[in-house]
């Protein structure tokens, strides 16, 4: 019986120590991004923590100065458009990787995936040689194109999940009923599939969005996009509106975050880890 | 489903496929030539003699291998208490402190790296607090070094960590713990002889895939790293835009590429092997 509580006692300690771990460990992950926050809203040429007088200046100077607006409407409009062709190209794309069988498709799935697997340096710096060959380094088609593909193979893994948990009778019946593939497509498959395209349209332009990478490599003066411009002023001496615009990307991940969790589908949010393989399973190239 | 199923298959995949194709190998093909090529020399191997006598190259190639095997080291030991807190956690609880891990792991790398240059440095919070508890101007050098370095690479792969472990952890037969537990397994025992050994699956792929990630890092050892901590990337970038030697940062692409596909290829070989052992 006193061995009993004594290994009791042990069991309690072992778990209260996991659970400190666990805690300063999750505190390691979140705290760095969270204390951006309060230096955003410091008085104007006050750089202490914790700032001694609140106020909007940063945010004013971000919103004012087209040092910075220009960059913010640059990497929005890529992150659109580059949301867009991914959408349009990655949906129709993982519903054929799901339901079909076919020769090569090993090596298509590999020539589709690759972006994660080869390091985002050297496909930044191929498409620097290619572009400048075809003399369209610099331009924004160029840098929306490059995000592109880098992003595919994220939704492709989004989308592909929500197919895995479709019906296929459903498409057969469908078939069997006289829809060509069009019709099978749009009125069929894509409706089910709404909560994954979403998630997928919101993954894309978060990844676009944030990438450096590529837009450091292909972007010119007149293309930097936000991270570009973020990434050579924390090099060459940090300018605090950088706190500014941290904070507001940290509002827009966390939003993103919420919104994917909310789209995952029950099951998969009941099974906690699968629920995590559908926003996290792609391994995020190393930047 | 249909009688040509390669043609169907054709019509979906086509705007993918030819995206890839145009902007993806066809940029690698480039690399490949512009590696043993140039216009004014036509073929040479030029480039790759010239990386293996320069002790720069030399000296990035072995300091890659340190960061990325440190790196990958260290996120296994900070995740690993993550995962098995998640994994213990009814699925409810679990989706909560999910969000911990999937926070960070969304939010911008820069972001992350200007947060650990307010943290980290001279007149940073953790020299700040410091100091005020010395008494006396305190100065530890956390930026622009190796540690920063660190601090940035664990910061970022800690997630590519924890969910292929909780994976794999999630995976264990509750039962076998009952059945331990009631052998009157301690803990600690419980944790060497089952916990761990039955996680190796997930372990041996979390520490593959940081270790491959880490090899291509460019903006944390460029932000946050200082002079020896030149990775393999930022050399890339060097001899790119600063000295416009093409040659041979195509070259030492090609060098990465080859890390990263000889890694990548063995550790899938080795796992399809043991999933065929298994029968799955």
């Amino acid at each position: 019986m006193e061995e009993r509580v004594h290994a009791d006692r042990l069991v309690r300690r072992w778990r209260l120590l996991g659970l400190v771990l666990a805690v300063l460990v999750y505190a390691y992950l979140v705290l760095p991004s969270l204390i951006v926050i309060p230096i955003s809203f410091s008085g104007a040429g006050d750089m202490s923590f914790p700032p001694k007088t609140y106020s909007l200046a940063l945010y004013r100077e971000f919103f004012s100065t087209s040092t910075w607006m220009a960059p913010l409407i640059q990497s929005l409009k890529i992150a659109g458009i580059s949301a867009v062709i991914v959408i349009v190209a990655a949906v129709p794309a993982a519903y054929a990787l799901v339901r079909f069988e076919f020769p090569g498709k090993r090596l298509v799935m590999m020539l589709m995936m690759s972006p994660v697997l080869v390091p985002v340096i050297v496909l930044a710096l191929g498409m620097y040689l290619y572009f400048s060959r075809l003399g369209a380094t610099g331009t924004t088609l160029a840098i929306v194109l490059g995000h592109s593909v880098y992003v595919i193979p994220f939704v492709i893994v989004t989308v592909a999940a929500g197919i895995r948990q479709m019906d296929p009778a459903i498409e057969f019946a469908a078939t069997v009923m006289g829809a060509n593939r069009t019709t099978l497509f749009l009125r069929v498959v894509l409706p089910q599939l709404t909560p994954s395209v979403v998630a997928g349209i919101l993954f894309a332009f978060l990844i676009s969005f944030d990438e450096v990478v590529i837009a450091w490599f292909l972007s010119s003066a007149q293309t930097t996009t936000l991270p570009v411009r973020m990434y050579s002023s924390i090099q060459w001496g940090v300018s605090p509106v950088i706190a500014a615009v941290s904070t507001l990307l940290t509002a827009l991940s966390f939003l993103v975050c919420l919104v994917s969790v909310m789209l995952q589908p029950a099951t998969a949010r009941q099974g906690g880890a699968a629920g995590a393989t559908l926003s996290t399973n792609p391994q995020v190239v190393p930047t | 489903m249909t009688a040509k199923p390669g043609r169907e298959a054709a019509f979906y995949l086509a705007p993918a496929f030819l995206l890839a194709l145009g902007v993806v190998l066809v940029p690698l093909v480039f690399i490949v030539i512009t590696s043993v090529w140039s216009p004014a020399t036509g073929f040479s191997l030029e480039a790759y003699r010239g990386l293996a006598e320069s002790p720069l190259f030399r000296r990035s190639l072995l300091t890659t291998f340190e960061i990325s095997a440190m790196g990958a080291a260290l996120s296994m030991l900070l995740g690993y208490p993550v995962a098995l807190h998640l994994s213990r956690l009814a699925p409810r609880a679990r989706a909560f402190c999910m969000i911990l891990v999937l926070v960070p792991f969304w939010t911008s790398i820069l972001v992350k790296s200007y947060a650990f240059t307010v943290i980290l440095g001279k007149q940073g919070i953790i020299n700040s607090v410091l100091s005020w508890i010395a008494g006396s101007e305190v100065y530890v050098p956390m930026l622009l070094n190796r540690v920063g370095v660190m601090v940035g690479m664990t910061n970022y792969l800690v997630p590519f960590v924890v969910f292929p472990l909780l994976a794999s952890l999630l995976a264990i037969d509750k039962s076998i713990y009952h059945a331990v537990e009631i052998l009157g397994a301690k803990p600690p025992t419980v944790f060497w002889k089952v916990t761990l050994p039955l996680s190796m699956p997930g372990v041996t792929s979390a520490l593959l895939s940081t270790f491959v990630m880490s090899t291509g890092f460019f903006v944390i050892p460029a932000l946050l790293g200082g002079r020896k901590d030149v990775m393999l990337a930022n050399l890339v970038d060097f001899y790119t835009r600063e000295t416009l030697d093409w040659n041979t940062a195509a070259a030492i692409g090609v060098i990465l590429l080859g890390i990263v596909t000889l890694i990548a290829g063995t550790a899938m070989q080795f796992q399809r092997s043991r999933g065929l052992a298994r029968g799955t």
